[in-house]
């Protein structure tokens, strides 16, 4: 297994199968890695590549050279859906990434149904799909992840997150409506990236903890219409990445039900405790980002390195990485992982 | 009337912990027609009641939805006491600055925080999120307020609440404003590296540690 490729490493880790090592990747998204200091060296810069397929793709080849992260992971953002479906995106500078500047909708009554397909039909989403097309179609050998806002976070997005988040126990016939229709309307987009060559999606929901939500919201909302996305892209044979933030001790219960095949968790979750626990479903993790933004290059090094005797599937960052983590902090990561 | 004082205040402090809004408000207009210090119905009443539903939240039982709606139980009743509360105790609420770091707009943390202040009777200046370090501190002096709390989401904002502790001591004013911080990458010991007050971990949390850096 000496010439296996980073596509083939990380499809045989994500599905259980044995590699030569464990793969270390970022899958964009809520974990973009286009930080400052790979920018600034090439010029391939934020905000700019959020908008353009061309600079981002090129941004995208930028992080994966000077990172040393075995994957392309694009967008480098997660508002291409809440935008597409209404809401008013901010969308930052070289440092700062985009938000959600208002969330369109005050409450779920006040949704409007858009037709679905409605995400992939903006500008925007449509510069995501072609990079992860021309990516996919020019290194063969290196896995593009297209990442998608979580159903929680997406509809948090869309409507008044107070608001919603009591509505969830208030309003629940409207909420799951609401929830469901962003549901169809991120399966649909998240098809057109596999279709167009994304080797892996994954799916970040930051909005949905267990800390916010409780084990019984966690249950009927997230595991539900998770599973639900899941399902559909497993139908055309493409696996997942899903990562849940935070503490998870008190939803351990409702991560077993998860069809994701892999597990993506924050820095503070015992990985190989959580293993043991999780049935069928892989690891991924949970490098601190506190640690690659401050820590010194050799900390980081040793670390990575403990990180790997721990039987984790997937080595990544635990969390968002900060855009002004420094790029030979991220090297020792990745350098340490590849060693071995 | 059957019911005494300390009953109608338990009964309050019941409607906040089932969230029950309308029972809440009916209770509240009792207490007005009954007479009863306003001040102080609220704060045996529907403040014990949210101090309760804190308690739920820190041991696991209650999570945001369930907080949030406590608290909308507990303002629909203050909406109805408050107009009758008398002058000289309100003067008495210590005021406190509080907002989401710049370049973070995560506020579900800080939006709790806030809520649980207002409701053990602080005087809570909101001043959103993605607020700029020199806006906590401007307005902190200008409000005359003890306590700046600042939340963070993410490691890449963290840098500002170091920036609000140097613009306090750069302005002459360190001693008399405290900064306390919070959020998800936020630790004790980040919050003794950068020199602020304290770190809470939790909405319920922060209640203590404003109590404590005022001296209640």
């Amino acid at each position: 297994m000496t010439d296996i490729s980073p596509k083939e490493r990380l499809d045989r880790a994500l599905l259980g199968k044995p590699t030569d090592r464990a793969p270390v990747v970022c899958p964009g998204g809520m974990m973009n890695a286009a930080i400052v200091d790979v920018m600034n060296k090439t010029g391939h810069t934020l905000p700019e590549a959020h908008h353009d397929a061309d600079k981002m793709s090129d941004l995208a080849f930028d992080v994966y050279e000077n990172t040393g992260f075995e994957n392309f992971g694009i967008p480098f953002c997660m508002t291409v859906e809440a935008e597409a479906l209404g809401s008013a995106v901010d969308f930052g500078s070289l440092e700062c990434e985009p938000k959600i500047q208002k969330e369109i909708f005050p409450s779920v009554h006040d949704a409007v149904y858009l037709p679905i397909g409605a995400i992939e039909k903006t500008l925007r989403a449509g510069s995501v799909i072609q990079a992860i097309h021309m990516l996919s179609a020019k290194h063969l050998d290196v896995p593009v992840i297209g990442s998608l806002t979580g159903p929680i976070s997406a509809a948090a997005s869309l409507i008044d997150p107070m608001t919603f988040l009591k509505q969830l126990r208030r309003e629940k016939e409207t909420s799951h409506k609401v929830i469901d229709y962003v549901v169809n309307q991120l399966i649909s987009y998240a098809k057109l990236m596999a279709d167009n060559g994304a080797a892996v999606i994954s799916i970040a929901d930051p909005t949905a903890t267990g800390e916010i939500l409780g084990p019984k919201f966690f249950d009927e909302y997230a595991v539900c219409y998770l599973n639900k996305i899941t399902d559909a892209i497993h139908e055309i044979g493409v696996p997942v990445i899903i990562h849940i933030c935070g503490d998870v001790r008190m939803v351990k219960p409702q991560l077993q039900k998860l069809h994701g095949d892999v597990l993506s968790v924050d820095a503070f979750v015992e990985l190989k405790q959580l293993k043991t626990e999780l049935g069928e479903m892989r690891t991924m993790g949970n490098l601190s980002t506190y640690l690659l933004e401050f820590g010194k290059a050799d900390e980081i090094f040793n670390q990575a390195k403990h990180l790997t005797t721990k039987g984790i599937d997937v080595l990544a960052p635990a969390c968002g990485l900060s855009t002004s983590t420094p790029s030979e902090n991220i090297a020792a990561f990745t350098t340490a992982v590849k060693e071995g | 009337m059957a019911k005494t004082k300390q009953e109608l205040y338990d009964e309050l402090s019941a409607a906040v912990i089932d969230m029950d809004e309308e029972l809440s408000a009916a209770l509240s207009a009792e207490a007005v027609e009954a007479g009863l210090d306003a001040f102080e119905t609220i704060d045996q009443g529907l403040a014990k009641g949210m101090e309760q539903a804190g308690q739920l939240f820190d041991e696991g039982e209650y999570f945001v939805p369930e907080l949030l709606m406590c608290a909308d139980a507990l303002n629909a009743g203050v909406d109805i006491l408050e107009p009758h509360i008398k002058t000289e105790e309100r003067a008495q609420a210590h005021k406190i600055v509080i907002g989401v770091i710049q370049g973070d707009t995560h506020d579900i943390g800080k939006n709790l925080v806030k809520l649980m202040l207002s409701s053990s009777g602080f005087d809570v200046i909101d001043l959103g999120r993605d607020v700029p370090p020199d806006v906590f501190v401007e307005r902190a002096i200008a409000q005359g307020a003890k306590i700046i709390m600042i939340s963070s989401l993410m490691t890449t904002t963290m840098d500002g609440m170091t920036e609000v502790v140097r613009l306090l001591t750069q302005k002459g004013v360190r001693d008399e404003i405290k900064v306390a911080v919070g959020g998800g990458p936020v630790s004790q010991g980040f919050a003794n590296k950068i020199g602020a007050d304290g770190y809470s971990y939790n909405a319920n949390q922060a209640v203590k540690l404003a109590n404590e850096l005022v001296g209640r």
